[in-house]
C-alpha cells in the first residue's frame, strides 16, 4: 500500500517524459476494461441461465449512468489498444527507441482521431434515442442491480486473502508459484504480446457492431435487423433474441453449422479475460511486493476470477440459448415497465 | 548574472522537533548560468548551513555519487548547469532540489545505495571465462564489431539515476532495475564472457527483465547517455529467443552514433 501511495504521487511529481504517462494512461484504461468485462461476461451469460436478468442488464447498459461509461469504456480499449501496439513494436525493435516520444504522441493523435468519428455516432444514437422518449430504467434500479457484483468482488477478495493466508501458514510463506520463476513469467511476457495483437482486431470488431453500426439501444428494438445474421428480425424487441439469433448464426446459413459468432465470441472470452486478468496481477503483484501474503493473494484472486469468468461465459456459450428464453425475457420486460411488442404480448397474453 | 532560490528537500533522522522530511529555501546571489547544481550545494553547505548533507566526490560526472531529483528530474548535481535547467536564464530562478526516489533517505539528499547495489551483485557484474588463457598467454581477443554490441553499456557510472527514476521500481523495489540490467546487458553481449546463459536466466526471473514496462523514464535520466531502455529490450529478446546471436546488429550502432 506504502508503495502504492508513493507511486501515485511522486509519479504526478517526478518529471518524466510522456512515456511515464502512457504507462499511467495504459494501466488504468486496462484497469477499467477488467471491471467491465467482468460484469459484461456474467451479465451476458445471463442471456442463456436467467434471460430475466439479461433484459434487466441490457436496460441498465441503456441508462444515462452506463451510457456515460460506455463512452468511457471506448475511450479506454481504443487507446489500450493502441499503447499496446506501441509497447509490442519497441519491445520487438528496441533499436528503434529514439523515436518512442513521438510514438507516444502518435498513440494519442490516433486515439484521439478514432474517438471523434466513433463519440460523434454514439452520440447521434443517444439523441436518437431519447428523441423518442423511450424507457429509462431508474437509477435505483440500475445501481441496485451492480449490487451483487460489487458483493462478488468483494467476497472474491476476502476468500483470496483468507485463502492466502492458510497457505501461509501451512507453507510457511514465500511466493505464489515458488520459483516457477523465470519460464513463467517469461511466457506471460509473450502471451500479455501476441493475445494484445489478437485482441484488437476482434475487440474493435465487437464494439464496431455493438457501438457504431447499431448502437446498445437497438439490441432491444423490435423490428430491427439483428447485425451479423443476414437479414434477420429482432421480433421480440428482446435482447435475449438479440444474442439467440446471432449465437445461431453460422457460415453455412442462419441457423446451421458451428456458431459464427459463437466461435468470435469464444476467441474474444479466452484472449481478453486471460490478458486481461493477468494484466490485473500485474499491477497487484507490483505493489504489494512487501507483503508476501497479499502478493499471493492477488495471484490467487486474478487466477480463481479468471476461471470463474472463463467457466461462466463458455458455459453460456456453449450451452446456447433455449427459445423458451424468450417467454421469460418478454415476462420480464412487462415487470420492468417497457412497452411490450406484439411479439411479447402475444407470448404473455397468450 | 543570476539569484538562485535553491529549495532543498532536508530529513534529519536525529532532529527531534523535525521528524519528518521538510523544505527549506536558501538564497544565493550572483550565480553565474554555468554555476552546477552542485557548487550551488557546496556555497549552501560552505556559507549557510554547514547541516547540509550530500554525497558527491569527482564533482566532473565521472564517480556517479551525486545523482539528484533536479527540478523534478533525476541528474548529477555536478552535470546539470543553471543554463541547462532554463533556457534563456533569467534574472532570477528557483531549483529546487530533493533525494533520488525509491531508495531510503538516510539524510537530507543522501540516500541508502545498498538495496541499489545489490540488485547490482545480483547480475554477477564481472568477467567471466574459465577457459584457458590463449597460447601466448596474453590478451582474449575480440573483432571490433564484437566490443561495438556492448560498447554503450561500458559507459555506465552506477550513479542510481535511471532505477530511481524507473516507475516499475519505485512501486517494486524488487524489480532489479534498469541500471542492473545495463551492467548485465555489458556482459551478455560480450563475445569472450561465458556467463551469458546464468545471467538470463537471473534476469528471466518475475523480478527481472519483465517489470520493465516499457516506460521510458530511466533513458532520459541517464547522464552518460546510455541508451538504457534499448538495453533492456535487447536482454528481453536475449531471453526470448534463448541467444545473444543477431539481436544488436552493429552496422546500426555506427548509424546512430554518426548521426547523433
Ligand atoms: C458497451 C459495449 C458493449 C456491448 C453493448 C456489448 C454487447 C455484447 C453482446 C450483445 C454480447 C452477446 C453475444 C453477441 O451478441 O455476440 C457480448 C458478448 C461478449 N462481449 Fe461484449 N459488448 C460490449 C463491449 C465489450 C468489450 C469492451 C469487451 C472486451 C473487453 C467485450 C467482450 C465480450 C465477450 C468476451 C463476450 C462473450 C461473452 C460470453 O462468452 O458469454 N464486450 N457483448
Ligand atoms: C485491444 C488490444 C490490446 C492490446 C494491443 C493490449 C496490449 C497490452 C500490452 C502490450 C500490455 C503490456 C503488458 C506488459 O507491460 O507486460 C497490456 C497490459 C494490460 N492489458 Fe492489454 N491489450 C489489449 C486489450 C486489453 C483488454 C481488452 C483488457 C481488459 C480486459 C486489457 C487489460 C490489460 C491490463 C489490466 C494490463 C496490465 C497493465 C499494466 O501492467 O500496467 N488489455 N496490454
Ligand atoms: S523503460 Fe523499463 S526500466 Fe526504464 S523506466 Fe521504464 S519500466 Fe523502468
Ligand atoms: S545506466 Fe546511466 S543512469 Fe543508470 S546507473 Fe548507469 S550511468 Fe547511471
Ligand atoms: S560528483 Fe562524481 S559524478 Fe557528480
Amino acid at each position: 500500500m506504502n508503495s502504492l501511495v508513493l507511486t501515485l504521487t511522486e509519479a504526478l511529481r517526478y518529471r518524466g517524459g510522456i512515456g511515464q504517462w502512457s504507462w499511467i494512461l495504459h494501466r488504468v484504461s486496462g484497469l477499467g476494461v477488467v471491471l467491465f468485462l467482468t460484469l459484461h461476461v456474467i451479465d451476458t451469460s445471463w442471456a442463456v441461465f436467467y434471460p430475466g436478468l439479461y433484459e434487466e442488464a441490457i436496460a441498465a447498459y441503456q441508462s444515462p449512468l452506463f451510457t456515460l461509461g460506455e463512452f468511457a469504456l471506448v475511450a479506454c480499449v481504443v487507446y489500450h489498444a493502441y499503447n499496446g501496439i506501441r509497447i509490442v513494436i519497441f519491445d520487438f525493435q528496441p533499436r528503434w527507441w529514439k523515436h518512442q516520444q513521438r510514438a507516444a504522441f502518435a498513440v494519442l493523435g490516433l486515439t484521439a482521431v478514432t474517438l471523434v468519428p466513433v463519440f460523434a455516432l454514439m452520440l447521434i444514437e443517444v439523441i436518437d434515442h431519447y428523441g423518442h422518449s423511450p424507457f429509462v430504467l431508474g437509477l435505483d434500479r440500475v445501481l441496485l442491480a451492480q449490487a451483487p457484483f460489487a458483493v462478488g468482488i468483494v467476497v472474491a477478495i476476502i476468500g483470496a486473502v483468507l485463502l492466502s493466508g492458510l497457505v501461509g501458514l501451512v507453507t510457511g510463506g514465500g511466493e505464489a508459484g515458488g520459483r516457477a520463476g523465470s519460464k513463467f513469467e517469461r511466457f506471460w511476457w509473450s502471451f500479455m504480446r501476441v493475445s494484445g495483437v489478437l485482441i484488437l482486431p476482434l475487440v474493435f470488431g465487437h464494439l464496431v457492431l455493438m457501438h457504431v453500426v447499431q448502437g446498445v439501444f437497438a439490441l432491444t428494438e423490435a423490428g430491427s435487423t439483428i447485425i451479423g445474421t443476414r437479414g434477420l428480425l429482432n421480433v421480440s424487441g428482446t435482447a435475449t433474441e438479440f444474442v439467440l439469433a446471432r449465437w445461431n448464426t453460422s457460415l453455412a446459413g442462419p441457423t446451421a453449422g458451428v456458431g459464427l459468432w459463437k466461435l468470435y465470441d469464444i476467441g474474444l472470452l479466452l484472449l481478453v479475460t486471460v490478458h486481461g486478468f493477468n494484466g490485473l496481477r500485474y499491477v497487484l503483484t507490483d505493489y504489494t511486493t512487501d507483503k508476501p501474503m497479499l502478493r499471493r493473494a492477488a495471484t490467487y484472486l486474478t487466477l480463481i476470477a479468471g476461471v470463474v469468468l472463463l467457466v461462466v461465459g463458455g458455459a453460456a456459450l456453449l450451452a446456447g440459448i433455449e427459445p423458451t428464453a424468450l417467454d421469460m425475457a418478454c415476462h420480464a420486460q412487462e415487470e420492468l415497465g417497457k412497452t411490450l411488442s406484439e411479439f411479447c404480448q402475444a407470448r404473455i397474453g397468450g | 548574472m543570476v539569484d538562485v532560490t535553491l529549495r532543498i528537500r532536508r530529513y534529519n533522522p536525529e532532529d527531534t522537533q523535525n521528524r519528518k522530511p521538510y523544505w527549506q529555501e536558501f538564497s544565493l546571489k550572483d550565480c553565474h548560468p554555468s554555476d552546477r547544481v552542485l557548487d550551488m550545494l557546496h556555497r549552501v553547505k560552505w556559507e549557510q548551513d554547514g547541516t547540509l548533507a550530500l554525497r558527491r566526490s569527482c564533482a566532473h560526472g565521472v564517480c556517479g555519487s551525486d545523482a539528484m531529483r533536479i527540478n523534478g528530474r533525476n541528474m548529477l548535481a555536478c552535470k546539470a548547469l543553471i543554463r541547462d535547467l532554463f533556457s534563456p536564464v533569467p534574472d532570477s530562478v528557483k531549483i529546487q532540489v530533493e533525494p533520488i526516489l525509491g531508495l531510503p533517505v538516510l539524510k537530507d539528499l543522501i540516500v541508502d545505495m545498498e538495496p541499489f547495489f545489490a540488485h547490482y551483485r545480483e547480475v554477477m557484474p564481472y568477467f567471466i571465462n574459465d577457459d584457458p588463457l590463449p597460447a601466448n598467454g596474453r590478451e582474449r581477443f575480440q573483432t571490433q564489431e564484437d566490443r561495438e554490441r556492448f560498447d554503450d553499456t561500458t559507459k555506465c557510472i552506477l550513479c542510481a539515476c535511471c532505477t530511481t527514476a524507473c516507475p516499475s521500481f519505485w512501486a517494486n523495489g524488487q524489480y532489479v532495475g534498469p541500471a542492473a540490467i545495463v551492467q548485465a546487458h555489458r556482459f551478455i553481449f560480450d563475445s569472450r564472457d561465458k556467463a551469458t546463459a546464468e545471467r538470463l536466466a537471473i534476469l528471466a526471473e518475475p523480478n527481472g527483465v519483465w517489470r520493465c514496462r516499457t516506460i521510458f523514464n530511466c533513458t532520459p535520466a541517464c547522464p552518460r547517455e546510455i541508451e538504457v531502455t534499448r538495453a533492456i529490450g535487447e536482454v528481453k529478446l536475449a531471453i526470448q529467443r534463448g541467444t545473444t546471436e543477431g539481436i544488436i546488429k552493429v552496422t546500426e550502432i555506427k548509424e546512430v552514433v554518426s548521426n547523433s
